[in-house]
């Protein structure tokens, strides 16, 4: 019996041979338990070798083999063939960033914004290592825990209609990590992350889609963060106001 | 910050920017909804422009209000009215169901689950909407 077989039509870029993209068919061998990412190294093992593209971990944890699989952005490493066989897959690289070659896109942008939201704890005065830990409550874990399981794969970055025209918006994956930060017990930095926080660029540039949190593989909700934020940001605001003495 | 995405001198043969299609929220249904969502606000908008218009009318007295009234008796009119009303229904039931996921509502330690928090919000607004219905119509 013939070796059943899988079309994937991969994006390839090669920017010293062409100005843009252009989609190369691969047939593969169908195996029920492969992934994506097992067809593409597939691919670069015993076909082409030249074929680039990010991937680590193979486990959904290091958020490096994000990619457009059939129109959705997904996890390579989680998105198995037989959810689409007998049909082809095609694969491109992450929407709304530039392409550096075939799979792999620039992600500076990404990188520059997350630093701009101080994702990682602020004290306004570190305490002597000797006074021990900064202790937290189970309670107090459980207020952020859900938006630290981010892991920068920045498939909420492809899916977010607003983050491809607003060159400037910060996104939704440095905006729930700000919220993760900003809801942590031990963290005094919610004043200092606000520039970014609370800027144009920042919350106020959600539109509310959601793809977002739809297409996030571990459940962050940056939706769901980047809306509280602007609840809690707009009752600062008023606080500031209602409050003397009170910081803006 | 400011500078465009793509516009880098680092890689030797530049970085391919992509464009994005004007049809870009047919691609899928959520986009598709929520392009829906905003122009239903267009509607709203209008509505409101109308019904404040209305108002001025009735300064220039009953006559001239009446003939207004009777000219929104107009098919076009109530065509526009009815969209109206469904685009305000959709926006107001996915406001309202967003709510749970944005507010969160504790008593002491306890975290109201999000889901009553929802049903509490579309409790409200179908009570305050059978409250000012029957002022309306008690007031005819």
């Amino acid at each position: 019996m013939p070796e059943e077989t899988i079309t994937l039509r991969v994006d390839r870029y090669r920017p010293e041979q062409e100005d843009e993209p252009t989609a190369q068919a691969y047939e593969v061998p169908y195996n029920e338990d492969w992934v994506v990412l097992d067809a593409l190294n597939h691919i670069k093992d015993q076909m082409d070798g030249s074929l680039s593209y990010r991937w680590s971990c193979r486990m959904g944890v290091c958020g490096s083999c994000g990619m457009m699989i059939n129109g959705e952005a997904k996890l390579t490493c989680a998105t198995f063939l037989r959810d689409y066989f007998p049909g082809e897959i095609t694969v491109a690289p992450l929407d709304n960033f530039p392409v550096v070659r075939d799979l792999i896109i620039d992600m500076d942008d990404f990188m520059e914004k997350l630093v701009a939201v101080k994702p990682w704890i602020i004290r306004d005065e570190e305490k002597p290592i000797a006074e021990g830990e900064y202790l937290q409550s189970p309670e107090e874990l459980a207020d952020y825990k859900q938006f630290s399981q981010c892991i920068n794969c920045m498939l909420c970055y492809a899916a977010c209609p607003v983050y491809g025209p607003e060159t400037d918006f910060i996104g939704p994956a440095a905006l729930a990590l700000a919220h993760r930060y900003n809801l942590d017990s031990r963290d005094e930095g919610n004043e200092e992350r606000k520039e970014a926080v609370a800027s144009e660029a920042g919350i106020w540039n959600c539109t509310f889609v959601g793809e977002c949190s739809e297409v996030c593989p571990k459940h962050v909700d940056p939706a769901a963060a980047i809306q509280r934020t602007k609840v809690a940001t707009t009752g600062d605001w008023f606080k500031s106001f209602l409050i003397p003495g009170r910081k803006k | 910050m400011n500078r465009r995405r793509g516009e880098r001198d680092h890689y030797e043969h530049g970085a391919y920017v992509p464009t994005r299609p004007a049809t870009w929220w047919l691609r899928n249904m959520k986009y598709f909804l929520f392009m829906m969502r905003e122009l239903s606000s267009v509607f709203i908008a209008a509505f409101l422009v109308l019904y404040l218009y209305e108002f001025f009318l009735l300064s220039k007295g009953s006559d001239v209000h009446a003939a207004f009234q009777e000219s929104l008796r107009k098919p076009g009119f109530i065509a526009f009215y009815a969209i109206s009303l469904v685009f305000a229904i959709y926006h107001s039931i996915t406001w309202f169901g967003v709510v749970g996921r944005i507010q969160v509502v504790k008593i002491g330690s306890f975290q109201v689950p999000p889901l009553l928090v929802t049903a509490g919000a579309f409790v409200g607004w179908i009570a305050a909407s059978a409250a000012i219905g029957f002022l309306f119509f008690a007031l005819l």
